[in-house]
């Protein structure tokens, strides 16, 4: 170890970087984390090199950024020129082009190739200053933080240049809008924009991980311009800082095509002109990939996937994922009430035979909580591995005194859910439960049964008239805090459950304002215990999010919130 | 004739008031609310009282169906509830443009062919070539489109390559263009009504050919092409033109499974996506367009079958 280099670097940082490099110096963190959690946290690439150098490179590492593979496809050498086209999911009707409240994977992809975030992606899967923010950086406890902006974001409406005020505006309607991932985190006027190339953001409460909610990972915060009001749709009013400018949107047959933003500040891409196709049915897009009618497919499952799966001049990409399908129970009411009955559903899970059904071994076995093994805090020692035990399933159900074991299972028609609903309806038969499953078409399910809204009169019930039983899905996030925040913490705005615990609440606030490893993964090794024994709701799986395109075409880059990055990308004539 | 036209337009008008009726009455029980939907689930109950309202959902009942009425009546079918600002003709339009272009090669395909199938067996009845085009029209006929439009996609538009898997023509692609899109999904419609019609033209040429005229014709030394198409075609199609005008509006409106698998962008899947939103003014006038369209077809079929046969044609006149 080079202690004098290591010295000087530690003096050039604040409370929060320092934790970080000591942990990774006193190796209670590995390199790969180190990266991860210096990418969050603000550290530049280059320094993060300087301080794994000073302490000396470990043979039996992982390498950083190394481990996460296919997010992208690497820089774009190919073609100048040429139109693309993309396999996208057909966007609800309900959602529209509103950045703001937008809903599902289809418009996602739509927005974000016009707007921009703060954050943007790395070439690992992180998060890095890829987009409008060239850093960033924490106060002390974590309480503020400073994100420079970048020189050079234009809009294309107005030809104005970005500046904070833009970013303090966005802030606020997130705030109106109720951003899942930005509520209890910032309030109105949080953002400081007396200059314009800074914006200054104060927090409610100290978070370790906030430039994560400003990212990309958070799909609603595409940054505006100030004047933007509220409602206002792409279509509408086309705008953005992006690379691509989008020509039309037929909202009929959910097709967007965009040309080349020549103001762009990132150069010139390589492609003229874009085409977001979509498609209401998954294996239809398959099919089109297959006879190579679409050059990228946005998302496929391994289900009715195997054609490209086997396809040697097809490129699979498989970007970091922590998307799983929660299945909540609506606890404050009925016998899901009773948490051994809840833990009794558990046991009946056969989490084995769900993975290598529904995704050919191509998924990680969850464990009734939704921390990843890959995050750093994560705490392996927290809880044993639940797996399937009728015994001790039909012992809880004797010991709850409770006799109809009848349900639903609500669930939407995307991907593999019917047949997730299937599986739990068969292995819960096995201890007597008798569920019917009852499949609505993803717009239905998630306007219905899933969170209809908040009760009037009870704060605890944020999501009052919810299904009993039902299965959501979730889309990747880098870190848990929308997974615990917005779907378990007490008037969390996606908490179908309704579960209301004050010690899961504390611990969540704990781990948010732990800008330290060790504060997180104490706080998270908690979150793991209480879920895993309350079982507000249960976790099967966290299965790989699949896309690829042509062998043809290079350079694109995705994410498990259905981005398809091809500011950088070219196509072979 | 001119009568019989005009008797056949009040009727229409007659049978779209009910048709109006009775869409409106089964919107009304849909069990999902329309402004919630549209609001998002993290709508506050305000902002969707506030969409209830400007929607006219709250209105009352009577209000609700003058409004539909009125709307049909000046062609000004409002705006989509799940896109606002986006006028409902706007949406219908290229719709019911895509279904019509299949609709139209699916007949130009099917018609000819199964005209043709019915006639032949008709005139090798009982013999290998009748049992054959019989059997393989039930055979065919018993597969649903979108199932067979499945197995064209897979063994030609993937496996073989000869023609496209999905129909999304480019923008810019010329009518033959958009036909070479379109062709796979009116094969497989191909495949459902080739045995339908055949089986009725066969009925009818049967009949046709075992007919006192025909025979008279026989033995007036006309050959036998002559005598069926001079005699028997006019006589034996007459099913047949009855059974397409019915068909026209599942045609136009049903084939949401072969859209789908298609990608195709035609009024059966508008009308899915109106009926999931819901999307009552969407729905409405999607399910108007398919019942105008069918009213046209039959009134057409029937005008037709009264040219062909001058006894229809009396009674048309008498009536």
């Amino acid at each position: 170890m080079d202690f004098k280099r290591f010295d000087l670097m530690r003096r050039n940082v604040g409370p929060v970087e320092l934790d970080l490099i000591e942990s990774y110096a006193q190796k209670k963190i590995n390199r790969r984390d180190f990266v991860k959690r210096g990418t969050i946290v603000g550290l530049s690439a280059p320094f993060m090199g300087a301080v794994i150098a000073a302490c000396g490179s470990d043979a039996a590492e992982e390498g950083a950024g190394t481990d996460t593979e296919g997010t992208g496809s690497g820089a774009a050498t190919g073609t100048v020129g040429g139109n693309l086209i993309i396999g996208n999911q057909f966007g609800d009707a309900n959602s529209g082009l509103d950045p703001a409240t937008m809903l599902d994977l289809g418009t996602y992809n739509v927005v974000s190739q016009c707007f921009e975030y703060l954050v943007g992606l790395g070439d690992d899967g992180n998060i890095a200053a890829t987009a409008l923010a060239t850093s960033w950086s924490p106060n002390a406890d974590g309480s503020v933080w400073t994100f420079e902006l970048r020189d050079g974001p234009v809009w294309q409406g107005s030809g104005e240049p970005l500046t904070s005020a833009d970013v303090a505006a966005t802030m606020d309607r997130a705030v109106e809008f109720g951003n899942a991932g930005l509520a209890g985190v910032i309030g109105e006027g949080s953002v400081d924009a007396s200059d314009p190339t800074k914006a200054v953001i104060t927090l409610l409460e100290p978070n370790g991980n906030f430039p994560v909610l400003v990212s990309l990972f958070n799909t609603q915060s595409l940054i505006t311009p100030a004047d933007y009001s509220t409602g206002t749709t792409l279509d509408e009013r086309p705008d953005g800082t992006g690379a691509w400018k989008l020509d039309s949107f037929d909202p009929t047959t959910f097709v967007a095509t965009y040309s080349r933003n020549e103001n762009w500040w990132g150069g010139s891409t390589n492609l003229d002109t874009i085409e977001l196709r979509g498609f209401s049915d998954i294996g239809t897009a398959v099919t089109a990939m297959s006879s190579r009618e679409i050059d990228v497919i946005q998302n496929f499952s391994v289900i009715g996937g195997e054609g490209l799966l086997n396809d040697d001049s097809f490129n699979v990409l498989t970007p970091p994922s922590s998307n799983h399908r929660q299945v909540p129970f609506n606890v404050q009411q009925g016998k899901w009430n009773n948490p051994q009955i809840r833990q009794a559903l558990a046991y009946t899970f056969d989490r084995e035979q769900m993975v290598n059904t529904l995704f050919a071994g191509r998924a990680d076995i969850a464990n009734d909580h939704p921390i990843t093994s890959g995050l750093p805090f994560f705490d392996a020692d927290a809880t044993p591995q639940r797996t399937r035990d009728i015994e001790m399933a039909k012992q809880l159900i004797a010991d709850s005194g409770i006799t109809d074991l009848t349900g639903t299972i609500e669930c939407g028609d995307l991907g593999e859910i019917p047949e997730f609903a299937q599986i739990i309806q068969q292995n819960a038969a096995e201890a007597g439960f008798d569920f019917q499953v009852n499949v609505q078409s993803n717009s239905t399910f998630y306007g219905d049964s899933w969170c209809p809204g908040p009760s009037e009169t009870d704060p605890n019930l944020p999501c009052d008239g919810s299904a009993d039983l039902d299965i959501v899905d979730w889309g990747h996030r880098p870190t848990p805090d929308i997974f615990l925040g917005a779907a378990l913490s007490s008037g969390g705005v996606w908490n179908g459950s309704n579960y209301a615990n004050p010690e899961f609440d504390q611990k969540l606030s704990d781990y948010r304002t732990s800008v330290d490893v060790a504060g997180q993964k104490e706080a998270i090794g908690s979150i793991q215990s209480i879920l895993h024994e309350d079982a507000p709701a249960l976790y099967a799986y966290f299965f790989n999010y699949l896309a690829g395109h042509a062998d043809t075409v290079s350079g694109v880059q995705t994410t498990a919130l259905g981005h398809v990055i091809v500011s950088g990308a070219s196509k072979d004539a | 004739m001119v009568r019989f036209i005009v008797r056949r337009l009040l009727l229409s008008i007659v049978t779209l008031f009910i048709i109006l009726l009775v869409v409106f009455a089964l919107t009304r029980v849909f069990p999902s609310d329309p402004a919630k939907q549209l609001a998002g689930p993290f709508a506050s109950e305000e902002r969707v009282a506030q969409l209830t309202e400007s929607l006219g959902l709250d209105d009352p009942l009577p209000t609700q169906f003058f409004r539909l009425v009125r709307d049909v009546v000046t062609l000004d079918f409002g705006e989509s509830f799940s896109q606002p600002g986006v006028r409902v003709i706007d949406l219908v339009r290229p719709a019911l443009w895509n279904s019509a272009k299949l609709v139209f090669l699916a007949l130009m395909i099917t018609l000819p062919l199964s005209i043709v199938g019915g006639i032949v067996a008709a005139r090798k009845k009982d013999t290998i070539i009748d049992r054959s085009i019989v059997s393989f029209g039930l055979a065919s006929a018993s597969i649903p489109d979108f199932v067979s439009g499945v197995l064209l996609q897979f063994i030609i538009g993937v496996q073989l390559g000869w023609l496209p898997s999905i129909s999304n023509a480019p923008a810019d692609a010329g009518f033959f263009g958009q036909l070479e899109y379109i062709l796979l999904p009116a094969l497989a419609i191909l495949f459902v009504y080739f045995g339908y019609i055949a089986r009725i033209t066969r009925a009818g040429a049967v009949t046709a050919l075992d007919s006192d005229y025909a025979r008279t014709a026989y033995m007036k030394g006309m050959s036998t092409s002559e005598v069926v198409r001079k005699h028997v075609l006019k006589n034996a199609l007459q099913p047949t033109v009855a059974v397409t005008g019915t068909q026209m509006g599942y045609l136009f409106g049903g084939l949401v499974g072969l859209e789908r698998v298609f990608n195709y962008p035609g009024l059966g899947n508008l009308i899915l996506r109106a009926a999931l939103a819901p999307d009552f003014p969407l729905l409405q006038t999607s399910v108007v367009a398919v019942a105008v369209i069918f009213m046209i077809a039959t009134l057409t079929s029937d005008l037709i079958i009264a040219w062909m046969n001058p006894r229809a044609r009396l009674d048309v006149g008498e009536n």
